[in-house]
């Protein structure tokens, strides 16, 4: 995607030097900040197409920044968390991140999530699509009917609405309080429980191969991903 | 009381040889027989002391003069050779009365000592005997018996305010109103440097209490309470002070061996955390070293690397980057399992799906080997937390294969037991010798022996930790025809609920 503007916000300077010499290798418009204030600043001025946010930032943390980007934009926002903190990345996405990188990353896997984010465009706005293909199967959102290789999958109604928002939401993270928030209401959010059991049940009606899903796939820990239509830049 | 007893006896005494000079005189005629009355003094002497032997020859000679010198029945003496006689007489009862009053004297005074050297002696042996509580309760009954006490306590000082009591036989003897414990005053001694007080009066409610101060050297440590006592003679004091110094020197080693204890723990917790560190320091480094020599290498000027030099240098960095990653994983999850703060964040997954995952990611790293799975066809979902067992199968998984050969095939065997699920990763590989089998789940652990120790030392540690915080149990086993296989248990005490709430209508779509 040449020529995008992405604002890189992290406090450490060689991971700000790295990322803008990659980034600018492949024809990204790079943006510095160092702190929430500068990037909020950086932001307001230039709107970039994409943010890379690293979370742990000094002073205003990185989900107070994303928070405010977010309440000012639906622009894509990519965060880059360390391993093993769990509860802050799925906040993050919570509070309206798209993706994450685990540090340390290799260059490619942050490349391809950035491509996927920006394809989609930012924010949980879901695609004004009428039919969903990929692969197999399809996906009739206004006839709300699904098939496999043409053959009629018969789904229980909140089956049909995980698949739907997933789908609709095609490459991006979705956790697992936003699932439950869409299809059963904000009083289940924390009805994680079981969730996977019916992600599970979704996946023996419609995946070739149940035990090796291409369509639901998990991201453990943190949600679900519906694979983006577009092979080429599928994230992983 | 016995005093005056033992002066009427000794006038008996005198009284009865009067009777026997009497008697002896009827029958035969002999000059003098004031000697008779030696027996009496001496006998007075030798049993009851110097007085009731002074006595008795006083009252001999008075008893000889009235009744046997002439003129009888008077206490004049006409001949002037009685007089020397008597007065010979007197001398010889004053000076053997005396030697005898004194060789009874120190009879008596050894006899004491033997006493209270048995007492000192069983004292001594009772609180050296083993174990410190039951040596009190032991050295408390002697005491008690030795000085008919009622009551018998040790109180330790302990820096705060009351004073702790060690043991307390018999009537209540660490009474609160004893208050704090005393120790020397300034300068005043007596009782040879002890103080020993008297607490409490005669009545039953607060028996009369003497308090020892125990000390050692100069510091006061803490009080023997003896209750039911009120005076005690200077011998018992003496004794008492000897007691005191034997309770005290017993207590002190007691907590010298305490002491003693704690520091060789501390000791050996020290030599073992310099051990570890030294091991991580290594770890950590090594792939450092790799990283740096590599971009060093890249950096040098005037050297015109190849394409491949450079594809090589570069795959060391991101190879040896990884692994340093991982170790530092590692080391993280291990410091995290140490400090108790695991807390697995269950839900209810599918061990087969999670199993497949896992071996579908590591596939590539595995090196081409076969991996097999192996698991019934329906196994209900356990409650667990996704990443952490995905964590251990991956380091299982990743021990098989550094430890086996590059072509040997490894086997994921899943099973439902009667508490819950079980996971087994097989391999074919030499397995691990009977002898090392217990230690293969410590930290820093390695199979030196089998070439490269590649690994941290660390992933069979991690993946007990994980294991055990989910409440479950890893173990390992001989495969049969040859290898190894680490198992882990996975508790499912109930069977997940069918979730109804989220099962709305039927209605199909």
């Amino acid at each position: 995607m040449s020529g995008a503007r992405v604002l890189v916000i992290d406090d450490e300077p060689e991971v700000r030097r790295a990322l803008r010499m990659a980034l600018s290798g492949r024809g990204y418009d790079v943006q510095l900040a160092a702190n929430g204030e500068e990037a909020l600043a950086e932001f307001d001025r230039h709107h970039p197409d994409l943010v890379l946010l690293d979370l742990q930032l000094p002073g205003l943390s990185g989900l107070e920044v994303c928070q405010e980007i977010r309440e000012r934009s639906s622009v894509p926002i990519v965060i880059l968390s360390v391993q093993g903190d769990e509860p802050t990345k799925v906040r993050a996405l919570d509070l309206g991140a798209d993706d994450y990188v685990t540090k340390p990353f290799g260059i490619d896997e942050l490349l391809a999530r950035m491509r996927a984010a920006l394809r989609r465009g930012g924010g949980a706005r879901p695609a004004g699509q009428a039919v969903i293909e990929l692969g197999d199967l399809r996906i009739d959102l206004e006839r709300r009917e699904v098939t496999v290789r043409g053959q009629t999958v018969h789904l229980r109604p909140k089956e049909y609405e995980m698949l739907r928002y997933l789908a609709a939401n095609a490459g991006k993270l979705v956790t697992h309080r936003m699932l439950l928030r869409a299809v059963w209401g904000a009083e289940y959010e924390d009805a994680r429980p079981y969730l996977h059991v019916h992600v599970g049940q979704l996946r023996r009606k419609i995946e070739p191969d149940p035990s090796h899903p291409i369509y639901l796939l998990t991201e453990p820990g943190v949600g679900y991903r519906f694979a983006s239509p577009d092979p080429a830049a599928r994230p992983s | 009381m016995a005093r005056l007893r033992q002066f009427v006896l000794a006038a008996l005494g005198v009284a009865l040889c009067s009777l026997a000079i009497a008697a002896i005189r009827a029958l035969f005629v002999t000059p003098n027989l004031s000697t008779v009355y030696l027996l009496a003094v001496l006998f007075a002497a030798v049993t009851w002391g110097w007085w009731p032997a002074l006595l008795a020859a006083v009252l001999a000679i008075l008893s000889y003069d009235f009744f046997f010198v002439p003129p009888t029945h008077t206490f004049n003496i006409h001949d002037p050779a009685e007089w020397l006689a008597l007065l010979v007489f007197l001398t010889v009862a004053a000076v053997t009365s005396n030697l005898a009053a004194r060789e009874r004297a120190r009879r008596d005074e050894a006899r004491r000592r033997a006493t209270e050297a048995t007492l000192l002696y069983e004292l001594g042996r009772s609180l050296s005997g083993g174990e410190l509580a039951s040596a009190l309760q032991e050295f408390a009954a002697r005491l008690m018996e030795a000085f008919a006490l009622q009551g018998c306590a040790v109180v330790l000082n302990e820096g705060q305010h009351r004073p702790r009591t060690l043991i307390s036989v018999g009537a209540a003897a660490a009474e609160d109103s004893a208050g704090t414990v005393l120790g020397r005053p300034g300068g005043k001694r007596r009782h040879l440097g002890r103080w020993i007080a008297v607490r409490g009066s005669g009545n039953s409610r607060r028996p009369p209490t003497l308090s020892v101060p125990l000390h050692v050297g100069e510091r006061p440590i803490g009080a023997l309470r003896l209750v039911g006592r009120r005076v005690i003679s200077d011998d018992e004091t003496r004794l008492l002070a000897t007691v005191a110094d034997q309770l005290a020197a017993a207590l002190e080693r007691e907590r010298l061996r305490q002491a003693a204890q704690q520091a060789e723990i501390l000791r050996q917790t020290e030599g073992q955390r310099q051990a570890l560190l030294a091991s991580v320091s290594h770890d950590l480094r090594t792939p450092l070293a790799s990283i740096k020599a590599s971009a060093g290498s890249l950096l040098t000027p005037g050297v015109d690397w190849s394409d491949e030099d450079r594809r090589s240098f570069l795959t060391t960095i991101d190879r040896e980057a990884d692994r340093l990653n991982r170790l530092v994983g590692n080391l993280l999850d291990m410091s995290r399992i140490e400090g108790g703060v695991v807390r697995p964040q269950a839900d209810w997954y599918d061990l087969a799906e999670l199993v497949r995952e896992v071996i579908v990611r590591l596939k590539p790293s595995l090196g081409g080997r076969t991996v097999g799975l192996e698991c019934p066809d329906e196994l209900p979902p356990i409650e667990i937390d996704y990443l952490m067992i995905d964590q251990v199968l991956t380091n299982l998984l990743e021990n098989a294969a550094r430890y086996t050969p590059p072509d040997s095939p490894i086997l994921v065997r899943l099973a439902a037991t009667t508490g819950g699920q079980q996971i087994g990763v097989v391999d074919r590989g030499p397995g691990v010798p009977a002898a090392e089998r217990g230690r293969v789940f410590d930290k820093f652990y390695r199979l030196e022996p089998r070439g490269k120790a590649v690994g941290s030392g660390l992933g069979l540690a991690v993946a007990r930790g994980l294991v055990e915080a989910h409440g479950g149990r890893i173990w390992l086993e001989d495969t049969p025809g040859g290898g190894a296989s680490f198992c882990f248990e996975l508790p499912a005490p109930e069977p997940p609920p069918p979730a109804p709430v989220l099962e709305a209508s039927e209605a199909q779509t």
